[in-house]
């Protein structure tokens, strides 16, 4: 099975000395798990200020809270979900305005990749998506989130992460098609 | 089984290098949070010691006391907080989202009134500094619980609170401005 790249075994002794409030601890767990907090971020906001922020933000909370971490499940789990939630929630905090920007810049409609005879990439196809959609699809696919946790996250019902998912899958799956399976004529570049 | 879960294989996305080692600034607010909490003790102190100080003076001067400094904790909330474990799923999800996006503009128009204002009295200036703690406290809590109506109630509260000192402030500004 594969395994999410939070997966980082942490001793407990770091865990005690963390939750003590040692701050070299808390840089040893910063730096283990740096690289995953941020690209999870990342794949979610596709921004990369915004994600550097919530990152930081998320081991703030975490160093600030990491008392409350009860030891009764891995610890990267309980990180795992404090930057997840860091990032949901602060894309949701966003000034309206600046998350319509956001979107539009991140979300362009124009097809570079279809006028020059290319199917779209699997990382360009997931930068298009709405974040709601993005949000869902790599919870659900790559961190193995269910739906229920899905609609608790977002304080929805369960039939909005089914529906987002279903979407956003049929979505990705329709700009990873190869253009002349669209009907779309090659220019002879591919 | 893996096919099932992944079916487009995002997976097979590599891991995204962070731009730049962010520990410095982690470490920095931190500490900072920590000073800042010892700061607001003591603070917090000096302004009940001072308003007693005027209120006590102003009895025995037989003055009425027409101003009272303001108080977050007795202000009324200018949203009522929800009774959310009684509603229903899909009310829920409404109600937070009409705080988001209330909380959303309130964020624009925070931004754009702070940018008016000019340097602002020191009791003021602890009561920003303390509100914006509070609507940092919140923001800590939402991030452990993102769907929560209580919380987001709070905050959009704590933002209309600082609106209201924000307009104050301006129409202080602007007494002051025809007085000259």
């Amino acid at each position: 099975m594969s395994q999410s790249p939070f997966d980082i075994d942490l001793d407990e002794m770091t865990l005690a000395r963390a939750r003590r409030g040692d701050m070299d601890a808390c840089e040893q767990i910063y730096r283990k798990f740096h690289k995953p907090s941020y690209s999870v971020a990342y794949r979610i906001c596709q921004c990369r200020e915004l994600s550097q922020e919530v990152t930081q933000e998320a081991f703030i909370t975490a160093f600030r809270r990491i008392r409350q971490f009860r030891g009764d499940a891995p610890f990267w789990g309980w990180l795992r979900r404090v930057v997840i939630n860091h990032t949901i929630s602060s894309l949701r905090k966003l000034p309206r305005a600046d998350l319509v920007e956001f979107q539009e810049y991140h979300a362009p409609s124009g097809g570079e990749h279809e006028q020059i005879g290319l199917s779209m990439d699997l990382e360009s196809a997931l930068a298009r998506l709405d974040h709601d959609d993005r949000a869902v699809v790599w919870l659900h696919d790559v961190e193995g989130y269910n739906h229920k946790e899905i609609a608790n996250l977002f304080g929805k019902t369960e039939s909005f992460s089914k529906t987002r998912l279903s979407r956003a899958r049929a979505r990705l799956r329709e700009w990873l098609e190869p253009p002349l399976k669209q009907g779309k004529v090659g220019t002879g570049l591919a | 089984m893996q096919q099932e879960r992944d079916p487009l294989n995002l997976r097979s996305l590599p891991l995204v290098s962070p731009p730049g080692d962010d520990w410095p600034a982690i470490e920095a607010s931190l500490r900072q949070q920590n000073d800042r909490r010892r700061l607001f003790k003591v603070a917090g102190w000096a302004l009940a010691t001072a308003a007693s100080v005027t209120l006590a003076v102003g009895l025995i001067l037989h003055r009425p006391v027409s101003m009272a400094p303001v108080d977050s904790s007795t202000a009324q909330p200018a949203i009522a907080q929800t009774d959310a474990p009684t509603s229903p799923a899909s009310e829920k999800a409404s109600t937070v989202d009409s705080l988001i996006g209330l909380s959303q503009r309130l964020e624009t128009n925070l931004r754009h009134i702070r940018s008016e204002i000019g340097v602002m009295p020191t009791s003021s200036l602890i009561y920003q500094v303390e509100l914006e703690d509070l609507v940092a406290q919140v923001d800590e809590e939402l991030s452990m619980n993102p769907a929560n109506t209580e919380l987001w109630s709070q905050r959009v509260n704590l933002l209309l609170d600082l609106s209201q000192l924000y307009r104050n402030e301006l129409r202080r500004e602007s007494h002051r401005m025809a007085s000259l």
